[in-house]
């Protein structure tokens, strides 16, 4: 298996000589293609610090990041922002979505903006669409959508370039069960039907059930990892909330 | 205290946002002053008491018409206000989270009010005054006057209307801008940025059933305007304006549906870079910014009009002033056979020349006994030729500082400054010239020889040509002579000289070598271009004025529409970034969609304009023959000043705001 992410024990330090605040405090681990992997922690851990480093929306303080053999730490802006539209997804909790475009638009863009020919672009966005389930949507515009088709439109907007690697920060915070899991569904679809990589934060475990590998994120290290093998996902969910207890303090925010 | 500093921090913070407020306050300040300051800048000029009567005429006139355009500059600032409050509302509410009072929050507001509009009261009349020193030498050329003594013209009077009007503007915008504060509920304020609007697209079939229908009222309105012309029946001219004002509006209403379907079908455009977001970023805004997209066009309409007709007016004035009084004072006598020497005469007289004449010239027109016959189409006439020297004619061009005109021997050149279709004429004959025999030597011309320098001060065109020979062609025929001319310039314009001269030369009494009384006119400068000056001049000052002020009105509705929908829009830009789309492509999407804004109603302004002014050219020809349309270059730069400056301005003070978050 080739290794997507490599992250070689990077930090990241906030505030001044009096007062410096260690979000990430040398963490290295490696994601390889195809892998659905979660991060989970307290709040306060640095799981959103990482996930901001990762995609380069933040810049580490020492260590490096390789994402399909390039290194994202030594990048230029310029080089960053074609970086980003080329090789990475996202799909955020509130979703994203330009709501002056339709479902369509919205997929569409994510390709328009990598200057692909337009001939290309109907056919692949009616194939994402069909493979999370969002066809019949495609003419409507966000407001008229559920956050669950939402997030599905958002997804297929992370997916459709093909990335190396996509980034979900909390993608089913702001959904109902019934949204959350048809979208997690759809998201274990898209790793087991397109070869997929995925990096999702969460702090829902029954999200977390989904992800092939989950990374345990405390005080800015990486504290336990927990890979499903062969469990299944009501067994998995369960050890990931024996972890959770042993992690202490935020446990009530497990669903 | 703290709120005087927070408020001074506040300004200073925000002064990207206040940039628009800060140019509309500056420009209406200043154009409000330099037009109200007419009346003080006779210092510098020298006028006579009909000039100094039309000027307070003129001074009046932009006095009413202040009070007009102090309501429009109001308005103006009233709705650039709106915009910054509206961008600061979740401020405000943080303020009041923290405890603060409402009327603790209007008096920052007060004071922040104050000190921009203190700002800009200042910036704006500083730039006024010295502004309005050209502008004395602008009317003084309009209105005939001669520029006497270099002076600084301050003008109290205008100073006081200025502070007045504005201050009371400054006045509404404090109680609305308290009331806003009072009225305002907490939760609005916080939530201020994260309310959302639906958006509604109309019905194809509509769209195009509707932009077929404005088509159709803009081509009649054009049609009419083009068939009856001005002065129109007041009726007609109502379903003109009717029709055209109908029409604008359905164009921009129906426009957007309609053209982001027709766009949509094309695949490659529409799916290319951002063109997608752009035109749906538009179509958002377009059903509930056609309002102000009409407004915006026809005051554009307006301005374009009110500029070029006021620019070519005054253009016309300032041409026909070169035309027409080349010099201070002309004496002409029609004395045949031999002629008569005026200035000889009068020292003989034992008038005193040279006490009012700092130079004189006398000019003997040669009869040579032809006609020229000339066709304009419309009208044929034959008109007679009287021949000077070419050295008398050089004398008069280097007098006037031009250069002197050189002549084959077998050469002739023709003067005229006939007006409007003559000159064509004029070159159609000397076209087709088959010469003429003076003292049996045939001579020439061609078009390349038209002189077109004015001869004489005079009040009236004489519909006579005048050709120019070499002097020996003339000199060696005995040819009678027909008229005699002398032309005065005074040592400085100005009323003691214009009284002396006219006293001097206007009992001047003439006699024919036959015995007989000769019957000379004289003109002088001042009397030709006192006539009808006065009353153009106040028409083209009061057109220039609304011009620009409606131009300023348009181009600072536009630029507040955008800057808050760039402020909505945030949000949208940042999520592009987010995808990571390029900081090009975003700056070209912004770019893309503030120049539709602007482009949109200009585009269609002009072409209205292009009918206007194909109707008030023709109104602009009976004042003189200059053409409208150069006189719309003129216009056009103005607009591009301002209206560009304000595009411009949008779009860096926009994307700054892009940058910031």
């Amino acid at each position: 298996m080739t290794v997507i992410l490599q992250a070689k024990n990077i930090e990241k330090y906030y505030g001044n000589k009096n007062n410096l605040t260690r979000a990430l405090a040398g963490i290295s681990f490696d994601i390889e293609a195809g892998e659905y992997v979660g991060v989970m922690g307290a709040s306060g851990s640095g799981k959103t610090t990482l996930l901001n480093c990762v995609s380069t929306i933040d810049t580490v303080t020492a260590g490096h990041i390789l994402i399909g053999g390039r290194d994202i730490t030594e990048m230029r802006a310029e080089t960053l922002a074609a970086f980003r539209r080329k090789a990475l997804g996202f799909i955020f909790q509130d979703f994203n979505l330009l709501d002056t475009l339709t479902a369509y638009e919205n997929i569409a863009l994510a390709l328009t903006i990598l200057k692909t020919p337009p001939g290309e672009i109907d056919r692949r966005v009616l194939e994402m669409a069909d493979i999370l389930g969002i066809v019949g949507i495609l003419p409507q515009y966000p407001y008229q959508m559920s956050g669950g088709q939402k997030q599905r439109v958002a997804g297929a907007r992370a997916m459709i370039t093909n990335p190396t690697l996509i980034l979900a920060d909390e993608p089913t915070g702001a959904l109902d069960s019934k949204s959350a899991r048809t979208l997690l569904e759809s998201l274990q679809r898209l790793v087991r039907e397109r070869g997929a990589t995925i990096l999702m934060v969460t702090h829902d475990a029954f999200s977390a059930s989904y992800c092939d590998r989950i990374m345990f994120i405390q005080d800015g290290k990486l504290f336990y990892q927990l890979v499903r093998g062969s469990d299944n996902r009501k067994l998995f969910f369960d050890k990931i909330i024996e972890v959770i207890s042993l992690l202490g303090g935020d446990s009530h925010d497990v669903a | 205290m703290m709120s005087p500093s927070l408020a001074l921090r506040n300004v200073k913070k925000s002064l990207r946002d206040y940039g628009v407020y800060f140019l509309t306050l500056t420009f209406g300040v200043c154009i409000f002053y330099i037009f109200n300051s007419l009346e003080s800048q006779q210092i510098v000029m020298e006028l006579t008491s009909r000039q100094a009567a039309a000027l307070r005429t003129l001074d009046k006139m932009m006095g009413i018409f202040s009070v007009f355009i102090s309501c429009i500059l109001g308005f103006l600032i009233i709705y650039a206000n709106r915009f910054l409050i509206r961008r600061r509302q979740k401020e405000f509410g943080i303020y009041m989270i923290l405890g603060m009072g409402k009327w603790q929050i209007s008096r920052i507001l007060v004071l922040e009010t104050v000190l921009v509009g203190a700002i800009s009261l200042f910036t704006g009349l500083l730039l006024g005054v010295f502004l309005s020193q050209g502008m004395a030498m602008v009317t003084a050329k309009l209105m005939g006057a001669a520029i006497g003594r270099l002076r600084f013209v301050f003008s109290p009077a205008a100073l006081r209307s200025t502070i007045f009007c504005f201050g009371l503007t400054f006045i509404l915008v404090l109680i609305f801008n308290v009331g806003m504060i009072q009225r305002q509920k907490l939760i609005d304020l916080i939530y201020a940025d994260r309310k959302n609007e639906g958006f509604k697209v109309p019905r194809l079939t509509l769209s195009v059933a509707l932009f077929l229908l404005s088509l159709l009222c803009l081509g009649a309105a054009y049609a009419i305007m083009l068939l009856f012309g001005l002065p129109m029946a007041n009726v007609i001219l109502l379903a003109a304006v009717a029709l055209g004002t109908v029409g604008t509006f359905l164009f921009f209403f129906s426009l957007s549906g309609f053209f982001l379907r027709l766009l949509r079908q094309n695949k490659g455009l529409y799916l290319k870079n951002l063109n997608m977001f752009v035109l749906r970023q538009i179509n958002s805004k377009i059903n509930t910014a056609y309002v102000s997209m009409t407004f915006v066009c026809l005051m554009l309409f307006l301005s374009i009009c009110a500029l070029s007709s006021g620019v070519g007016l005054a253009g016309a004035l300032a041409g026909e002033t070169r035309r027409n009084a080349p010099f201070d004072a002309s004496l002409t006598v029609q004395a045949p056979p031999a002629g008569i020497d005026p200035a000889r005469v009068a020292l003989e007289k034992g008038v005193d020349l040279d006490a009012f004449a700092k130079e004189y010239l006398t000019l003997q027109y040669y009869d040579v006994g032809v006609k020229i016959p000339l066709n304009t189409g419309e009208h044929a006439v034959e008109a007679p030729i009287y021949f000077l020297k070419l050295s008398d004619y050089n004398a008069l061009l280097s007098r006037q500082g031009l250069p002197p005109l050189v002549l084959g021997p077998e050469e002739y050149a023709i003067s005229s400054n006939l007006p409007k279709e003559w000159p064509a004429a004029v070159r159609d004959y000397m076209a087709g010239d088959s010469g003429l025999t003076i003292n049996g030597v045939q001579l020439r011309t061609s078009p390349a020889r038209l002189e077109e320098s004015p001869l004489v001060t005079s009040a009236y065109w004489a519909f006579e040509l005048t050709g120019i020979a070499r002097d020996q062609s003339l000199t060696a025929a005995d040819l009678p002579v027909i008229k005699s001319a002398l032309h005065i310039n005074y040592p400085q314009a100005g009323e003691p000289y214009e009284t002396l001269c006219l006293n001097a030369l206007s009992s001047l009494e003439l006699t024919a070598a036959n015995g007989s009384r000769l019957n000379p006119s004289l003109e002088t400068k001042a009397r030709v271009l006192e006539g009808s000056n006065s009353t153009t001049t106040t028409v083209a000052y009061l057109a220039i004025y609304l011009g620009i002020i409606f131009l300023l009105a348009s181009a600072t509705v536009l630029s507040i529409a955008q800057l808050s929908e760039t402020s909505d829009n945030i949000r949208r830009y940042g999520l592009l970034r987010q995808i990571g789309t390029d900081e090009k492509m975003i700056n070209g999407a912004l770019f893309a969609q503030i120049l539709i804004y602007f482009g949109v109603p200009l585009f269609l302004a002009l072409i209205h304009s292009l009918v206007g002014l194909k109707v008030g050219n023709d109104l602009i020809r009976l004042v003189g023959d200059k053409d409208i349309w150069s006189s719309g270059l003129f216009a056009a730069a103005v607009i591009l000043l301002i209206y560009g400056g304000y595009f411009l301005a949008t779009y860096w003070s926009s994307k700054n705001m892009l940058k910031k978050e």
